[in-house]
């Protein structure tokens, strides 16, 4: 027959100090609480914030240009970027690629043909293809080859069908756009000029200019213009998040500008992260506290007892059993209010799923797993905490 | 099963005990079955003796072994072991719980290793006439009760050695003789050794050897 722990159980004084018993009780359930609110609202903003920017393979590309200050005006060194920045930019551990918006360096115009009567001084720049969003296979240009592929940015588009009215162009959809042959003019130092035959291929939402292949502006850069050396004012940059908070530190501190509305989810995560970081942080200062309340409570119900604990180890009881069975006393309490706990995070997570964020789809209403893996944690941490700190006490006593 | 004193002197004693005593600073062995009556005058010991042979102090010098074991080596649950299946004791000072019923202090002992069924606490209990005391708090009796009640605990588990120390001090001849009876039966029952220390040499003991202190 199994030794039983019914008999020794009266011989543990409890009854007189059961408030700060239930104060510890209550003082662990709060601490859990907070803490695992704050968990799982951590999770929640990181599933809220972090898909929002237009994304590639899973990465976010932004563009990034050197803030220019009444200081650096008219500085090309200053503004441009060099290829040490380049590099140093590629190294950090948060950057998956960096590739330079390269622009034309000989004047250069647009015209919209016969179609579209307009011609204006315009740019042209080149970027890797891995960093083009909407890339067709026919974006490729040889030496010789008559037609130049150009990708346009959506925005341009729009921005033309605003005031083409007004000059009396016609409005262009995207789907003619697309088909729509343009005059590429470039022009010699010297004033004299070629013309080329263009045609959009794509539109694309993430590159905000106008792109040809690469080889072709390397070709007519090096045909039309007059300085050799290479060196861009933009760069794209390809991360795995662009709300690193990191990678938001690193550009503030190169004082490199980015495009504010790819990042400011970036800024409100960090915000909110840190706040629930703050409030996570908080908790689990409330649960040691609770924790070491409840270990005095033990200590004294121990020191209490010490005439009997001690007689019982005389007679033959195992001090190792005794401290199991002590621990163990405390099991259903610690799971209750763990659990009490975890029924009130779950609840607070519906209501802000179902009531503050109507039901959006990045977010689950069950409670993320993590947050259940903390609660089991905390309730074997109190146990062994427990068990160890009456363990030391009662081998004491022997 | 054997115990066996090795030049064993409490360290609070003086070098000169070892001449005048039969025990202290002697080789000694007591053999399983044996009864062995150990006579002393107050202070000269025997109290001392029965904890060091429970494992309860170790304030000695030279060696106590259980057959081949060094007691100075015991771990904590080492002692547990020996507490509750090897040897049993009754103190002195009786040590009861004083909040729990006769019968709740007899069952905290039982349980730990049941030689015998509950009821036969019960049988012990009238036997040695505190049968309708069972179910009073252990400090309501009287010493000669819960002296009473002491014996009978230190007879629910299995031994291979029982000491007594001065288990008679606070009952009369008639229940002596009673408690001694029921001892004796229990200790021959296990064959186990009886180490009897006491003021003076009791009758109704039949001692196998006998040391003065």
């Amino acid at each position: 027959m199994a030794l039983s722990f019914q008999p020794v159980k009266p011989l543990l004084q409890t009854g007189t100090n059961a408030w700060s018993r239930w104060f510890s009780y209550a003082g662990l359930g709060i601490g859990v609480l907070l803490l695992l609110c704050s968990i799982q609202m951590y999770i929640n903003i990181q599933q809220l914030l972090g898909g929002d920017s237009p994304r590639k393979d899973g990465y976010d590309f932004i563009s990034i240009s050197k803030t220019i200050t009444n200081e650096t005006m008219g500085q090309l060194d200053k503004n441009l970027f060099t290829e040490a920045d380049m590099k140093e930019l590629g190294s950090k551990p948060f950057v998956e690629g960096v590739s330079p918006l390269l622009a034309n360096n000989f004047r250069f115009q647009l015209s919209g043909g016969s179609l579209v009567p307009f011609v204006s001084d315009f740019f042209i720049e080149s970027l890797d293809d891995s960093f083009i969003d909407t890339l067709p296979p026919s974006f490729k240009w040889q030496a010789g080859d008559d037609v130049v592929p150009i990708i346009i940015a959506s925005d341009f588009l729009e921005i033309y069908n605003v005031f083409a009215p007004g000059y009396g162009l016609p409005q262009i959809s995207e789907a003619t756009a697309t088909q729509l042959g343009l005059q590429l003019i470039c022009y010699h130092p010297d004033g004299t000029r070629e013309t080329f035959r263009g045609r959009v291929v794509a539109l694309s939402d993430r590159v905000n200019s106008i792109i040809v292949p690469k080889n072709f502006l390397d070709w007519a850069n090096g045909k039309f213009g007059t300085t050799k050396e290479v060196r861009a004012s933009r760069l794209y940059v390809k991360t795995k998040d662009a709300n690193n908070p990191d990678f938001l530190s690193f550009l503030q501190q190169k004082s490199y500008k980015v495009n504010k509305d790819k990042t400011k989810f970036g800024r409100v995560k960090q915000v909110l992260q840190g706040i629930f970081s703050g409030l996570g942080i908080f908790g689990v200062l409330v649960v040691v506290l609770a924790l070491m309340l409840f270990s005095f409570y033990l200590q004294l119900m121990i020191a209490r007892s010490k005439d009997n604990l001690q007689l019982l180890l005389v007679l033959g009881y195992s001090p190792n059993w005794l401290s199991k069975n002590v621990a163990r006393r405390f099991i259903p309490v610690y799971i209750l209010v763990v659990v009490c706990a975890v029924v009130l995070t779950q609840l607070m997570q519906w209501a802000f799923h179902h009531f503050a964020m109507f039901d959006r789809e990045e977010l689950t209403t069950p409670l993320h797993w993590s947050v259940f893996a903390v609660a089991a944690f905390l309730v074997v941490l109190s146990l062994v905490t427990n068990y160890r700190m009456v363990r030391r006490l009662l081998y004491k006593m022997v | 099963m054997t115990i066996t004193l090795q030049d064993v002197l409490p360290s609070y004693f003086e070098e000169s005990r070892r001449q005048q005593s039969e025990v202290w600073g002697k080789q000694l062995v007591f053999n399983k079955g044996e009864y062995i009556k150990i006579v002393a005058p107050s202070g000269s010991g025997k109290s001392s003796l029965t904890h060091f042979l429970y494992g309860m102090r170790n304030e000695y010098n030279g060696n106590l072994l259980y057959d081949k074991a060094n007691l100075k080596s015991f771990t904590a649950e080492d002692f547990a072991r020996y507490r509750k299946d090897h040897i049993s004791i009754v103190f002195q000072d009786l040590r009861l719980f004083p909040e729990q019923t006769v019968r709740e202090n007899l069952e905290l002992k039982r349980q730990l290793n049941p030689f015998h069924p509950p009821e036969k606490i019960t049988e012990m209990a009238e036997r040695l006439g505190i049968g309708s005391k069972l179910s009073t708090k252990s400090r309501i009796c009287s010493y000669g009760e819960q002296q009473r009640v002491a014996i009978i605990r230190s007879l629910l588990q299995p031994f291979d050695f029982l000491l007594l120390d001065e288990p008679f001090s606070h009952l009369d001849d008639n229940n002596s003789k009673k408690a001694m009876e029921l001892m004796l039966e229990e200790a021959k029952a296990r064959n186990a050794g009886i180490l009897f220390a006491d003021l003076e040499r009791i009758d109704f003991f039949p001692w196998t050897r006998l040391y003065h202190l």
